[in-house]
């Protein structure tokens, strides 16, 4: 059995490229989770919507590409802050199983509505680097895919500082961590999940326009919100770190288990289920994942 | 006399355990019941071939919807994986009628024998699990189910799918929609009077304590494995006699018939049907059921029409039956979280104690 | 014991009022079925065909339908969702007396059921399981109602690997060629496997362990990667073309150096503008003698055709509207043979279809190409052509435009007849 090592090498480093998009949307994941206590099934749906908005802008009003994309933040923005104050408001306090319903019935409306107003077949964006591809570590990435990754770097160490210094930040984490105690202490719980919610939105608008860049947009970007729960779990659904971390050792796990499977197995789809299997062992073994609170009672 | 065959007594004035746990309460209830059986029976004389299919669905459909609810409503459980049980219930009542020889009559209580066994593995593992941990458990565990059986050649002929004979009863061919649904009928009606019973047994009370407070019901001395597990169990067999009745129905099953949207599909019906309601879930059933039909006649009634030209219809009518699925769910839980059993009690108690708000 | 009597009558009444009502009406047009995806994972490539079936009825129509009689089709949307199609079509049975039809799950899945309800199923699947109609080939069943106009998947592919064995010729090429099978795990690119590794192994080919890639869109570096290293020379694509533009693209960009080989479904013009150059030099098969922007004398008729939903005469038809009007058009001449010979049934569809030989319907010269149905062998079509696309990267604009402008070109690089081999038949 030779090992064909510049092959798997270079599975690794585009397993940690596209790792990185994974971090970022489990990153939005764990935000919703950690400052609103729900399960955010939708989170591929909002990639989908910025991605779609973001090429609309672009296509119909020939906007530059950085003022599309800027609109477009602040459009998803907007978005997230209106569905957490009309939708899950009025679900606050429900059990577990109505809140997730409501977010797989969200995502479930907002694919239709998606595949309604832009179609089914896949679009792609019109050329935005003036470079397509560029040579990392030697492979051939494209530009937009390095652009990703540096931006990823970027959000976490954004979020990693808003969480730690800024005011917003520590609001959420309190509330977080009891409800009743920050608010008694003046923070506003509501323009917490609000802005929560906006935020997530946002940061996924802007992993979905990456995507949408690199494989055009299409109804089946959104699956990459099915692909965040391994990565969460394995993380810890309360940890921004674990999220991250999730991400990329999903991302490498992918093509490490197509590698297995191209080379050794020949299985077929070992890519696309491979991270389901390891979500079920991380579920039995050690469900908190690795950097979450050991808060789940087992029987 | 006659006056209080549809009353009930303005408290509790049982005298024995067996008049307590009735599960007709009054003597037009059960009338009711037996009229509506009765009225079914008539059915397939005055509907066409296409209510006569859409009853039919109701009927396989109602009964794993029915098992979810055990699952879900009875013992406070998430399941987003139910499609694949379903599934499984159908593929293995293929295999047992085709490859095994088994007569259709006895594949089809086989099958969900076959997927409680499946059930069973996958709840004994699940049972340890709480809440969100259990969702997406269950979600990963219908991907890998789908997988299975996109992959499973020798089981479920791999991708292309297999072929299901069609019923028959002691050498006679139930040919045709118009004897299935009878088959299904005697189903539907032996299932739910099954479930109406478990509920009123200790295990029945039992999962319920589970959904309610569990460390109390653990203090109780109620098992909580057994009884978790047992819950996940149940589901399996009511969604493999549903999946079988629905493979020799169709008379080909395919594996891309079971996927994510068709678990949701279950849970919409038991949520809009209400949680912990027997007669709620055949009601989310029906609901769901004809949903899109609805949808599909306004579409055509609308084709042509100024409205049709201005969101193109015609074309998006398929996607909009789905946002109307996904809306239907959204608005449900947003205004009326118990389901339409609850709505129900208030109509029938607004009517019964008029002019008197309830 | 007269209000008894009243409501005796009155149920009389009501029970007589309902029997007239549902006295069927006798219809006089001919009633057929039609099977399409418009949005699920086929719908761009089922979208041209669909539309070009439906407006090939709407043309019969407004010529007077057949023999007198006008076509009532219904038109479903089933997203190919097998499930869905089975209830449909257990809608129609009994009602239609044609059916044209679209995928290859659905199609495999509905065999049974036309044969014993006697139906023509005219698919826009060419699975090569579908042209047996005796039984007792490796195709397993017996299909003698299931047409199609068209190469079949396997011999399409037979012939690229023909194409492919030449061309390593041509290029003077040393050793064994490397051949690999890319698709998803689905009877559609299933199809044709077994039968193109078999021919590509007889033709000096060194076969490769197929690559799995699925339906739908994504991002497929980790495959590119793997095609990469095998180092082969070429390369089937054997998914439709909405996936097929995410793994060119994909490739393009990690470097790979191969030649693809697309299938009918998997590359067209809608292909190539959203691919843009990552679809250059991609080598696929047409079913028609002439491409939308060809001249021969059937275009004339196609072009009145696609005025039935673009009056306006400027959209641009893909091949697969061409080959979805040809079809239609071959089930309605059937159909004129079957009025004429004790009417328009579904078993005399079929002998309408084995009455002719080396046949084009009329109106449609140097389209569609000559066909042949016989009772034992439905391969009707043993001939494809190849083409070659060019495509250059460019702004967003119409296909018709980017023809025009010569970004996107499709040149007919070869046509390839096929042997009609006993032991091919069927798979």
């Amino acid at each position: 059995m030779t090992m064909d090592w510049t092959l798997l090498f270079q599975l690794l480093v585009s397993g940690l490229i596209v790792g990185a998009l994974y971090g970022v949307v489990a990153m939005c994941f764990v935000l919703v989770y950690k400052a609103s206590q729900v399960v955010n099934f939708a989170q591929g749906e909002f990639m989908l919507i910025g991605a779609w908005a973001c090429w609309w802008l672009l296509l119909k009003f020939q906007l530059p590409f950085f003022a599309a994309f800027l609109t477009t933040l602040a459009f998803m923005m907007a978005f997230g802050l209106i569905l957490q104050v009309v939708v899950l408001k009025p679900l606050i306090g429900e059990p577990v199983i109505s809140v997730i319903m409501v977010t797989i019935g969200l995502s479930i409306f907002f694919q239709a509505l998606m595949k309604w107003l832009f179609g089914v077949s896949a679009q792609p964006f019109p050329p935005i680097f003036a470079q397509p591809s560029m040579n990392v570590l030697g492979l051939q990435v494209k530009t937009v895919y390095a652009m990703s990754t540096l931006i990823s770097i970027g959000i976490m160490i954004s979020f990693a500082w808003f969480f730690k210094f800024s005011r917003m930040g520590l609001a959420m984490r309190a509330t977080a961590f009891n409800q009743q105690v920050a608010q008694s202490l003046g923070i506003s719980v509501r323009q917490v999940f609000a802005l929560s919610w906006g935020i997530s939105a946002m940061v996924s608008a802007l992993a979905g326009v990456v995507v949408g860049v690199v494989n055009g947009v299409s109804p089946a970007l959104s699956f990459f919100g099915i692909k965040v729960f391994p990565a969460v779990i394995l993380g810890g659904l309360d940890s921004i770190v674990g999220a991250v971390v999730g991400g990329l050792v999903i991302g490498v796990l992918e093509n490490l288990a197509h590698y297995a499977d191209s080379q050794l197995l020949r299985w077929g789809n070992l890519y696309e289920i491979a991270p389901f299997y390891v979500l079920i062992l991380i579920l039995m073994i050690r469900p908190y994942g690795l950097f979450g609170t050991r808060d789940i009672e087992r029987v | 006399m006659a006056s209080t065959i549809a009353l009930r007594p303005c408290g509790d004035f049982k005298t024995s355990y067996g008049s307590d746990q009735i599960v007709f309460p009054t003597r037009l209830s059960l009338a009711f019941c037996i009229f509506g059986i009765v009225a079914l029976c008539f059915a397939p004389l005055v509907l066409g071939k296409y209510g006569l299919s859409l009853l039919v669905q109701i009927g396989y459909l109602g009964i794993a919807a029915l098992g979810l609810n055990i699952l879900v409503g009875f013992t406070g459980q998430i399941s987003i994986g139910h499609a694949v049980f379903f599934g499984f219930g159908a593929f293995a009542s293929a295999y047992f009628s085709n490859k095994l020889n088994v007569p259709v009559f006895f594949a089809i209580p086989l099958a969900g024998l076959a997927t409680t066994a499946v059930g069973l593995v996958f709840g004994i593992p699940a049972a340890r699990l709480k809440g969100l941990y259990l969702a997406i458990a269950t979600l990963a565990a219908q991907f890998i189910l789908q997988d299975f059986f996109a992959r499973a050649g020798w089981f479920t002929g791999g991708v292309a799918g297999t072929a299901a004979k069609s019923f028959s009863i002691f050498g006679h061919d139930v040919a045709g929609d118009y004897q299935y649904f009878y088959v299904v009928l005697v189903y539907v009606v032996l299932m739910y009077l099954a479930a109406t019973n478990l509920m009123r047994t200790r295990d029945g009370r039992s999962l319920v304590a589970v959904r309610d407070h569990y460390l109390s019901a653990e203090m109780m001395g109620i098992n909580l494995m057994k009884y978790r597990t047992m819950s996940f169990g149940l589901a399996a067999f009511y969604a493999g006699i549903g999946g079988a009745l629905y493979a020799h129905y169709l008379g080909f099953v395919s594996v891309e018939g079971f996927d994510i949207l068709f678990s949701i599909q279950f849970l919409a019906m038991i949520i809009i049907g209400g949680l912990g309601s027997i007669m709620g879930t055949l009601m989310g059933t029906t609901f769901m059921v004809l949903l899109p039909e609805v949808m599909g006649g306004l579409a055509k009634m609308l084709s042509g029409s100024a409205i049709d030209r201005m969101l193109s219809l015609s074309e998006g009518i398929v996607f909009l039956r789905e946002m109307t699925i996904g809306a239907v769910i959204v608005l449900f839980l947003v205004f009326e979280p118990d389901g339409l059993a609850h709505r129900w009690r208030q109509i029938r108690a607004y009517w019964k104690l008029y002019p008197f708000s309830h | 014991m007269y209000v008894k009597r009243m409501r005796a009558g009155g149920v009389l009444a009501v029970g007589a009022l309902l029997s007239l009502a549902t006295t069927v009406v006798v219809a006089q047009g001919i009633s057929i079925g039609h099977l399409a995806d418009f949005s699920g994972p086929t719908a761009d490539v089922g979208g041209p065909y669909g539309q070009g079936v439906a407006d090939a009825i709407a043309y019969i129509n407004k010529q007077g339908g057949v023999a007198g009689r006008k076509l009532e089709h219904e038109t479903v949307d089933y997203s190919y969702q097998v499930p869905r199609a089975i209830s449909t079509y257990k809608n129609w049975s009994g009602r239609v007396v044609a059916i044209q039809g679209w995928g290859t799950a659905d199609t495999e899945a509905l065999v049974g059921f036309v044969t014993k309800d006697k139906i023509p199923y005219f698919s826009a699947s060419y699975a090569a399981t579908l042209t047996d109609p005796a039984g007792g080939s490796k195709a397993d069943k017996a299909t003698p109602y299931n047409f199609f106009y068209g190469p079949s998947y396997s011999d399409a592919a037979r012939g690229l690997v023909q194409w492919a064995a030449d061309d390593w010729k041509r290029k003077g090429g040393q050793g064994k060629p490397k051949y690999v099978h890319m698709g998803a795990n689905h009877p559609y690119p299933n199809s044709p496997k077994a039968a193109a590794e078999e021919y590509a192994r007889e033709l000096g080919f060194e076969v490769l362990p197929p690559i799995q890639f699925a339906l739908t869109p994504g991002d497929y570096t980790a495959q590119c990667l793997t095609l990469r290293q095998s180092g082969a020379q070429y390369a089937y694509l054997g998914n439709t073309a909405g996936s097929n533009i995410s793994i060119l693209k994909a490739c393009q960009t990690v470097g790979v150096q191969v030649q693809f080989l697309g299938n009918v479904w998997g590359m067209d013009e809608n292909a190539m503008k959203a691919a843009g150059s990552a679809a250059n030099n991609v080598v696929y098969p047409v079913r028609t003698s002439a491409i939308w922007t060809g001249k021969a004398p059937g275009m004339a008729l196609m072009r009145e055709i696609s005025k039935m939903s673009d009056p306006s005469g400027t959209a641009y038809r893909a091949s697969h509207y061409l080959a979805a009007v040809c079809a239609t058009l071959y089930m309605k001449e059937a159909m004129e043979w079957a009025a004429a010979n004790g009417g328009v049934t579904g078993e005399n569809i079929r002998k309408g279809m084995y009455a002719r030989q080396n046949w084009t319907p009329k109106g449609t010269e140097g389209v569609c190409k000559p066909s042949t149905w016989t009772a034992q062998d439905h391969r009707s079509l043993l001939q494809l052509d190849l083409y070659r696309a060019e495509v250059k990267d460019a702004p967003d604009a119409p296909i018709a435009e980017l023809v025009a402008k010569g970004t996107i070109q499709m040149t007919r690089i070869a046509t390839i007849d096929l042997p009609r081999k006993k032991e091919w038949l069927g798979w």
